[in-house]
């Protein structure tokens, strides 16, 4: 009878010897889950509040930030947003720490894959932004710059220079991330060349009438030549 | 009567102050000790024609201050075509020829090449620098590609601050209406109604002033900025008025300069032009906000009638510009000029040539949205001012229409009305800078 009783009490002592030695990681887990969301907390706030002060939604605004977001129904300010961002992350990587105290092998492999593509994810993100921001300039700058010389087709020249750089952006962001690289890369070779090649058919096809009218006035300008502006602007 | 001294020059380096002087510059400014009245020309491969500005300045020198001592600094950009060599061998030969018989005091002359950032204004510096080594009473800057220069241009702009206290003599011009239009429809209104003093050619480029006023502009630390490449003229003449400086403007007949560079890009003087104007609006908010009306300034010289080359003016060609970009630079002109003034700028495109009139009450505004657009960094700045060129070029325009077959005093009257329609709208402008 005994040795039934010891039979039965043996897993049952083992589980509670097991759970013994597994509280205090878990109670570890539960501080750090604790102490880390209530610090991501009091950064949020920090953050928003320190992107308040130095103006960071008025800049959004000049930047476009805030109507691309609109565009995808998100109605918060762009500092509530980034401190949510920045909550999150720590909240992540909070539960990340938490559960590798628990010292559970399978999850220590998970937790330090995640960690190892932390700086993936990082570098990805600055990628993204930056050529959010550098697509915009420079599709801007082609804009004014074509508007001024008197081109009809200004808004669609830099409307195509903004949607390359988007697509090359992407394109680094992906490959950054290491999802599909080949695919990507594969992808993007195809849209990119695409592009070029529609724009060039485009343009050759309907450059035809332009190329026409050019030669015809340069035909004309040699009988009667257009007056040119002498007027000093200083 | 050959009056003037050349230097030759080592190769040795020597830093004065802040501005790095060659060794032999360096002790010919010594040696020189002092001088009364100091000449500046700045240039940059100008040899064609800063012989004829050397000439006019040294017969100017030679005929009303002959017991003056006088210094003529030549502070080239790095010219290649021999500018210096020109100044260094340029005298008058003949001063009979003009009336002259005798000079009291030798002129030296410095020719040197200027460090620094390239640009008029870091010219400029090497020369407020010599002037304060030097003491001088009075200094003249001078355009080297000028062909219109008298020696009385040098009375005109020495004599006000010599003889009658003044600070800053600005020059006056007579000049064909349609040339200047970015003086006339931006610059000359905005400086009036921001400061409240009616100097006329703001950005005239030829300037007199006196040896305390060279030493304020070098307690400046705008050298290393824009002011150092362009923007200077601006910069000299806002200093001058926003800082108390006794202001007065010379007549100096016609201005005939060497014909500019062809290629020179409009947006990109707009740029340079504007966004140092509105640089300062920034720098002297204080001084500029509550001024209301402007002033006449003291103005010296004989006023007579010059006779101005016909100009060509392709207007057909500046409205189609103006109303391509309508719809190009749509998105941007709403975002700086609001909805309201949008729609009045889409009601003159839809104007034929003829009657198409660009309403003043319309440009102040937009002006004055793109100053507050600039205060607030809505844009990067040169995307910002960039974009105001097709509207400046339909403005442009509808001054040419208007004023073709006016005489030079009736399209003047246009621009006093200008003047007068941004004085009375500067509470929209004052209420919105913030």
């Amino acid at each position: 009878m005994t040795e039934f009783l010891n039979l039965m009490l043996e897993p049952l002592q083992e589980v509670f010897l097991k759970f013994k030695s597994f509280l205090p990681n878990l109670l570890a887990m539960l501080v750090i889950l604790l102490v880390g969301i209530l610090l991501a907390k009091i950064l949020r706030i920090i953050v928003v509040k320190l992107l308040i002060a130095v103006k960071f939604d008025s800049w959004s605004d000049r930047m476009g930030f805030t109507t691309l977001i609109r565009k995808g129904d998100v109605w918060t300010k762009p500092s509530a947003i980034l401190g949510a961002i920045v909550f999150w992350l720590l909240a992540i990587v909070t539960l990340m720490v938490g559960l590798s105290a628990l010292k559970v092998a399978a999850i220590d492999q998970v937790v330090g894959h995640f960690f190892g593509y932390m700086p993936r994810v990082f570098s990805a993100s600055i990628i993204l932004v930056v050529g959010y921001i550098l697509a915009g300039f420079v599709s801007r700058a082609v804009l004014i710059t074509a508007a001024n010389s008197g081109f009809h087709y200004a808004k669609l020249l830099a409307e195509t220079v903004r949607v390359l750089l988007a697509v090359m952006t992407l394109a680094m962001v992906m490959e950054q991330l290491k999802i599909a690289p080949n695919i990507v890369i594969a992808a993007f070779s195809i849209i990119f060349g695409g592009i070029v090649v529609a724009l060039s058919i485009a343009f050759g096809v309907g450059g035809i009438g332009v190329a026409k009218r050019m030669i015809e006035r340069e035909a004309t300008e040699t009988t009667a030549e257009e007056p040119k502006d002498e007027i000093e602007h200083i | 009567m050959a009056c003037c001294a050349s230097l030759t020059f080592y190769e040795a380096i020597r830093t004065m102050d802040n501005v790095t002087f060659r060794a032999e510059i360096h002790e010919q400014i010594e040696k020189a000790g002092n001088a009364d009245i100091l000449v500046g020309i700045p240039s940059f491969n100008n040899a064609r024609t800063i012989g004829h500005v050397v000439r006019a300045v040294q017969a100017g020198l030679a005929k009303y201050f002959p017991d003056h001592k006088a210094v003529i600094v030549n502070s080239d950009g790095g010219s290649s075509d021999g500018t210096m060599e020109v100044v260094h061998k340029t005298s008058v030969e003949d001063f009979n020829a003009i009336l002259l018989h005798h000079r009291v005091k030798p002129i030296s002359k410095l020719a040197f090449s200027y460090s620094g950032i390239p640009g008029k204004g870091s010219a400029f510096r090497s020369i407020f620098e010599i002037a304060q080594r030097l003491d001088a009473k009075a200094c003249v800057v001078v355009d080297s590609d000028l062909r219109s220069i008298t020696p009385e241009w040098v009375e005109l702009l020495v004599k006000p601050v010599l003889n009658g206290g003044f600070d800053y003599v600005a020059p006056l011009y007579h000049r064909h209406k349609f040339d200047g239009t970015i003086t006339n429809s931006i610059v000359y209104p905005l400086t009036r109604t921001l400061y409240g003093k009616r100097l006329r050619q703001p950005i005239g480029g030829d300037f007199g002033f006196s040896g305390k006023l060279a030493q304020f502009y070098l307690t400046k630390d705008v050298w290393e900025s824009d002011v150092a490449r362009f923007g200077i003229d601006i910069w000299m003449t806002t200093t001058a008025i926003a800082n108390g400086f006794k202001v007065a403007q010379s007549f100096l007949g016609a201005k005939i300069h060497d014909a500019k560079d062809p290629g020179a890009d409009l947006s990109n003087m707009l740029y340079q032009v504007v966004s140092a104007t509105f640089d300062l609006m920034e720098n002297y908010a204080d001084v500029w906000v509550p001024i209301r009306g402007s002033e006449p300034v003291t103005t010296f010289g004989f006023e007579y009638t010059v006779g101005l080359e016909h100009v060509n003016v392709n207007t057909a060609r500046m409205l189609k510009l103006f109303r391509e970009s309508l719809n190009n630079l749509r998105e941007i002109w709403l975002d700086i000029l609001g909805a309201g003034d949008l729609r009045e700028v889409e009601r003159l495109g839809a104007l034929s040539d003829g009657e198409f009139d660009f309403p003043l009450s319309l440009w102040t505004r937009i002006i004055y949205d793109y100053a507050i657009a600039f205060h607030q960094k809505k844009l990067p700045t040169e995307h910002l001012i960039k974009s105001l060129t097709p509207l400046y070029v339909g403005k442009t325009a509808s001054f040419i229409l208007a004023a073709e077959q006016m005489e030079a005093a009736e399209a003047e009257a246009e621009i006093e009305k200008l003047c007068m329609e941004f004085e009375s709208s500067k509470d929209y402008l004052a209420t919105r800078w913030k």
